[in-house]
């Protein structure tokens, strides 16, 4: 950024210029450069003077910029600092008063220099602001000068002035100089503030005008060049940035490089038809020839033309990736995507100079014999094609020119002295990364084919072998065989002279292995065109095999170029290959391991089926397999039964297992499949890891084991139309079959045992025996774990998700209990290691077959709740506690929690005793849930326990607790107090116990489980009337009794009530029927009727009935309460000396 | 002169190749058809390159060298046709009529009930029926 001018580092600031009165220029600028934003003053001292400043202006001004031809650029070179230092916004002619007021001579040229101010403003939109400084405010002058500017002659110039002292008078009017007045220079700061506040609006107007006439100026014309519109909107945006619009300025600067980057994009159709001209340039010079023994040296001109093509299109690569997209099509023929690219041209550059090269080695070959000595004395030439020869004559020295045939001698030796194999290696190295880097691989692989060839030609073998490898991955992967093929047999060859006998065997065995068919008849590859591979045909495949197995077997030997000396497999140089899952050799050895059974008992043997496929042309043998496991015990060895030779060689390992194979020939494409018994004393996984293949003394395949599920077809053959067999006979084991197997866990022969003992009731400690009984198998290091599960959550969870679900502790496992009921207090610290709410871990004691062990649990419900209780053992059969197994027993058990009582409970009055409780009467919506009681009343609260579990349970007591807050009421236990009942109370199931309260009190003795049960909260409340029936407690057929009934009024107030009395059909009935009554505040009324029993038996009385006028509410006793019993005569009872009081009961229920 | 055609298959895997010189450069052939490839690639993952053949099976020139014209086709079940000729001025009508041709006598090939698909094909008849077809290339608007 730094090297760039001011102007195009930082946004333009508006420039105004102030004419006249020079000794106030300083102060105005400087204050007109504090605002912000800024403005910048220019300044000229005279008005005479302004024409210096804008002089060089009618030259600039771009009016006639619409009319002009087509520009040269863009922009011209100094329009922003024109704009910035130069062209400004606002003139300001400032004069004095006594200019303008006092000789008429300075009056005129006063006008005259206004005029010409004007005329150079003329076309232009620079606004003009005229500026009357005073020294003293005398208004009415200045509103003579005003009018006398008016007055002027010059139309233009009244308009002009009109505007502005109409629009301006105040900064017309009042720029006071200021020269002793009031001493603060209030007067002068107001000034420069009007003067400030009509720049910046000025300028902004004169801005904006500026931007809107050019806008105009690219909506008018849309048909203008892309440069001209480029400029316009590049203009406009600097206007809006004078503005301060940011907004718009970045607006119109994208339009503009929007713009500029079409206009750069035209350019890239140049690009194409660059393509074009030298495709066409091509195709006229590459016929022609020239001589055939000089047919190298246009080869080599063909080169540089591509080399020299390329290197421009590279140096212009920014441009190509963008023009890609562009259609690839002229008239004749259409481009394609590469000739776009460097690479291309590259690698044809390579192309020719190998063309070059060859002709050259022809024509070298043709012309031996031929010395020509004279090649020295030929000097380069100045002008191309004039090669000279330097002769000396005498002293002098004469050049003379070269015939055709001197040049071609002399260009045939020159040529003998370069090596084109370094530039072609470079040439294709360049195109080969150029493609890389384009994602191309294939072309890629094909330059990097050929350069690897020419090193190898070179023989840089290292370097050819490091590309001809990354080239074979891509052939394999795609499953070109005969590309694979050919790059193979370089790479074979490499190794071969690099003495590398592994990488010798291993691309052997891979060509061998490679899916070529054609027979001879069909091959049409040159031998040297297909490379040292050979024709891809069956019978070089047999060839290559033979060679190889010759090679492993001892009987061959690798000559080797390098260090001169054979190399063989021996004794003292073992090979061994590895044959992975991605292997290319999969070909050559595939080995599928399947196992009959998926899960197994220990120590039960299965069956295992091993087998091998290779796709090698010719049968060969194996002399002996290895099957190694994951479990080493298991592994074992196959020898082959035809060759006993080979067997004896085995160094015998004690105890590993040795089966013998009638055969293990391979043949092709062909299973060879191999079944044996397999058995594992561990549980857990068994796995078959891999198959060690020994062929010959000193040569091993060790191939990875592979589950015929599970196993990717093979690749190459995979494309090939061949039979394809399963690798085991039953097919179904080869779709499902598993290179590994599971192996259980031994049968416990331990009996764990819960001991339900029915469901748990809540509160009381639940005990669960659970007993451990060997049947067989020693317990060792036995251990129980215990876990209590909540039923919903479904399934077994783990102790601490358990803990979590179980956070409010609704069931706890309290403690477990030794075999001899001794609390966990007393049993070993160690054999306790852990209880917490809902787990438990104790460890069992050793137990010797047929021994037997026991612990209690002790679980606690707190709520109602279904828990399955878990319990697991695990132990180990065997004493030596390293390598034990263990074995695990599981048993579970679901209990409820129940509740064993139910309390339930119901409040009463007095028999036949009402009050009148006015909250029934009216309830309130807040109110009616809780029950309302008459307060000064006796009532009942009868309270009953029911038994709702499956046993009997013994009550011990029940008792009232009372909040501790009201001292006046007492809490009171009951015991059931009636001697004559049964002695302890058992509540039988279903049964109900009901006990009054209000009995005597008794201390409590000790109770076991306490269930709690909360009464409601009662409403108690004062009740105004309480009516209360009296009759005796049974009567006499005929024999009159007194039926009375008693109002009380327990209010200040006097009660009116109306009472009635309805006739009943077994009474004759004497008092008033109807009445109205009223009762005295704090007495009672008592009415009397006299009634005889007409009818014996059960008797309705009479219905009393009590309206209170001041509730306004009526009563009327219930049925059950006003019956009565009608003796049919008067009965005799036996009086006892218990008393009245149980008899009456008897009789009134 | 036609001087190979070939088959390749989902995995970029040649499933039938042949060529129809007398001269040994059945091998570079390969190369050419392999290489042209990328192109197919290129053509079929930047459609937007190619507007016009949008949803046209017949790919175009897919790319020149000095002496061969390479051509492809593009299957809607994603196999590709090379068609790699030795003729300079070949008519777009020639090489879009061939490869008509070819892929009926493909889809014919492949619905043989023994063929499996994302096999080679190997059948003698298609074999016949190619080189008939490759015969015949370029006769019918010459004559």
């Amino acid at each position: 950024m730094e090297e760039y001018p001011e102007e195009m580092r930082s946004p333009p600031v508006s420039l105004v210029s102030v004419v006249g009165c020079s000794e106030l220029h300083t102060s105005i600028s400087t204050y007109l450069h504090s605002l912000d934003p800024p403005i910048n003053t220019l300044a000229l001292p005279d008005l005479s003077k302004a024409s210096l400043l804008l002089t060089p202006k009618p030259t600039i001004t771009p009016t006639s910029d619409s009319a002009a031809p087509p520009p040269a650029g863009i922009l011209k070179r100094e329009w922003l600092l024109k704009h910035r230092t130069k062209v400004p916004s606002v003139v300001a002619a400032l004069f004095s008063s006594d200019r303008v007021s006092g000789d008429p001579a300075q009056w005129l040229q006063l006008c005259s220099d206004l005029d010409n101010l004007k005329a150079l403003l003329r076309g232009r939109n620079i606004k003009l602001v005229v500026v009357v400084v005073c020294s003293n405010p005398n208004d009415w002058i200045l509103n003579c000068i005003a009018f006398e500017l008016v007055q002027m002659k010059s139309p233009k110039i009244k308009w002009l002035l009109c505007g502005s002292v109409r629009m301006w008078m105040p900064s017309l009017l009042t720029f006071y100089q200021n020269p002793d007045g009031d001493g603060n220079g209030s007067q002068l700061k107001e000034s420069l503030y009007r003067l400030g506040s009509v720049f910046v609006e000025l300028a902004s107007k004169y801005y904006r005008d500026e931007g809107r006439r050019i806008k105009a100026r690219i909506e008018r014309k849309s048909s203008n060049p892309p440069e001209l519109n480029s400029r316009y909107s590049f203009k406009v945006a600097v206007y809006a940035e004078f503005r301060r619009d940011w907004v718009e300025a970045l607006r119109f600067y994208e339009d503009a490089y929007h713009t500029l980057r079409e206009l750069i994009a035209g350019t890239s159709n140049r690009i194409v038809e660059a393509v074009a001209w030298f495709r066409q340039h091509n195709a006229s010079y590459r016929k022609l020839v020239g001589a055939p023994e000089a047919i190298f040296l246009h080869w080599e001109w063909m080169s540089r033309q591509f080399l020299v093509f390329a290197e421009l299109l590279e140096t212009s690569s920014a441009a190509i990736q963008s023009i890609s997209p562009l259609p690839m099509g002229t008239a004749d023929r259409p481009l394609t995507e590469w000739e776009f690219q460097p690479a291309h041209y590259y690698q044809l550059a390579a192309h020719y100079l190998k063309e070059k090269r060859s002709s050259l080695e022809f024509a070298v070959s043709m012309s031996e014999g031929e010395i020509d000595c004279s090649a020295e004395s030929v000097v380069p030439s100045s002008y191309l094609g004039q090669f000279a020869r330097l002769i000396e004559q005498g002293d002098a020295f004469v050049m003379q020119p070269l015939n055709d045939e001197g040049y071609m001698r002399y260009a045939i030796s020159e040529g003998k002295r370069f090596q084109d194999s370094f530039e072609i290696i470079a040439l294709l190295k360049k195109s080969c990364e150029s493609y890389n880097n384009l994602k191309v691989r294939r072309m890629g692989s094909f330059c990097g084919f050929q350069m690897a060839r020419e090193y190898y030609a070179l023989g840089d073998f290292s370097n050819a072998k490091q590309s001809f490898d990354d080239i074979a991955s891509l052939y394999r992967q795609e499953g070109w065989v005969t590309l694979l093929w050919e790059v193979l047999g370089y790479l074979r060859e490499c190794s071969r002279k690099q003495s590398r006998v592994k990488d010798f065997i291993e691309y052997s065995f891979e060509m061998a292995a490679l899916p070529i068919s054609a027979d001879a008849s069909i091959q049409s590859f040159r031998f040297e065109e297909s490379g040292p591979a050979g024709p891809a045909t069956i019978l070089q495949r047999e060839t290559i095999n033979k060679e190889v197995f010759g090679l492993v077997s001892g009987e061959l030997r690798l000559a080797s170029i390098e260090n001169g000396n054979d190399l063989k497999v021996c004794d003292g140089n073992p090979l061994h290959l590895e044959i992975d899952l991605v292997s290319p050799l999969r070909l050559v050895l595939l080995a599928s391991v399947a196992f009959h059974e998926q899960i197994i008992k220990p120590g039960s043997s299965t069956l295992v089926t091993l087998s091998l496929l290779s796709q090698l042309p010719l049968n060969f043998e194996i002399d002996q397999l290895e099957v190694q496991f994951n479990q080493s015990d298991c592994n074992f060895i196959i020898m082959n039964g035809q060759r006993p030779h080979v067997a004896a060689m085995i160094d015998g390992q004690p105890g590993r297992r040795i089966e013998t194979a009638p055969s293990l020939a391979l043949s092709t494409n062909k299973w060879l499949r191999l079944t044996y018994n397999i058995k594992s004393d561990k549980s857990g996984k068994l796995e078959c890891i891999s198959v060690i293949a020994k062929i010959g003394p000193h040569f091993t395949i060790c191939c990875r084991a592979e589950s015929p599920a599970s196993m990717d077809d093979l690749p190459l053959w995979k494309f090939e139309d061949r039979v394809v067999t399963y690798p085991t006979k039953d097919p179904a084991l080869a779709f499902s079959g598993q290179k590994a197997t599971q192996v259980e866990e031994p049968d416990p022969e331990v009996d764990l045992n819960l001991g339900s003992s029915g469901p748990a009731l809540i509160g009381e400690s639940f005990i669960v025996p659970v007993t451990v009984t060997s049947k067989g198998h020693d317990v060792n290091s036995g251990e129980l774990k215990i876990n209590l599960v909540d039923v919903r959550g479904g399934g077994l969870f783990s102790p601490r998700d358990t803990e979590l679900s179980m956070d409010s502790h609704h069931v706890e496992l309290l403690g477990i209990s030794g075999p001899d009921g001794e609390d966990e207090s007393q049993l070993n610290t160690d054999e306790i290691k852990k209880i917490q709410h809902s787990f438990g871990l104790v460890s069992v004691p050793f137990l010797k077959s047929g021994d037997s062990w026991s612990c209690k649990l002790e679980i606690k419900w707190h709520r109602p709740k279904p828990v399955m209780l878990y319990v697991s053992l695990g132990y180990s059969p065997e004493t030596n506690e390293s390598n034990a197994q263990k074995v695990n027993v599981h048993k579970s058990l679901q209990i409820e929690g129940k509740n064993a009582i139910i309390i339930s409970h119901r409040f009463m009055l007095p028999f036949r005793r009402y009050p009148l409780l006015l909250s029934r009467i009216r309830p309130v919506p807040d109110n009616d849930q809780s029950a309302s009681m008459p307060s000064n009343e006796t009532s009942v609260l009868v309270v009953s326990a029911k038994n709702c579990s499956d046993v009997p349970l013994q009550l011990l007591s029940l008792s009232l607790e009372v909040d501790g807050n009201d001292g006046m009421e007492r809490s009171c236990s009951v015991q059931h107090g009636g001697k004559d009942l049964l002695d302890p109370a058992l509540l039988v199931p279903g049964e109900e116990f009901k006990k009054d309260s209000g009995s005597e009190v008794q201390s409590g003795s000790k109770a076991s489980v306490l269930t709690t049960h909360r009464l409601p909260d009662v409403n108690l409340e004062l009740s105004p009337l309480v009516v209360s029936l009296e009759c005796p407690p049974y009567a006499i057929l005929g024999d009159p009794f007194t039926y009375f009934v008693r109002i009380q009024n327990q209010t200040e107030l006097l009660q009116e009530a109306k009472i009635s009395l309805a006739d009943a059909q077994s009474f004759v009935l004497a008092g008033s029927h109807n009445d109205a009554i009223f009762i005295l505040p704090k007495s009672e009324h008592i009415i009397r009727y006299k009634l005889v029993p007409l009818a014996s038996g059960a008797q309705q009385l009479p219905r009393f009935t009590l309206t209170s006028v001041r509730y306004s509410t009526g009563f009327q006793p219930s049925v059950a309460s006003s019956t009565i019993f009608v003796f049919p005569s008067k009965p005799h009872f036996k009086m006892v000396a218990v008393g009245d009081d149980r008899l009456e009961s008897l009789v009134a229920e | 002169m036609i001087v190979c055609v070939a088959v390749v298959g989902h995995q970029n895997n040649p499933l039938y190749i042949q060529s129809f010189t007398d001269a040994d450069d059945a091998l570079k052939l390969h190369h050419i058809v392999h290489c042209s490839l990328d192109v197919v690639d290129e053509r079929v993952n930047n459609p937007k390159k190619a507007g016009p053949t949008l949803n046209e099976t017949f790919l175009g020139l897919l790319y020149p060298t000095e002496n061969y014209k390479v051509y492809g086709y593009l299957t809607n079940t994603k196999v590709k046709f090379i068609l790699v000729t030795t003729d300079l001025d070949v008519k777009d009508a020639d090489v879009r009529n061939f490869f008509r041709r070819f892929h009926a006598a493909y889809v014919d090939a492949i619905s043989n009930p023994f063929h499996e698909p994302g096999k080679k094909i190997t059948s003698k008849t298609f074999a016949e029926r190619v080189s008939t077809i490759v015969k015949s290339f370029g006769l019918s608007s010459t004559g």
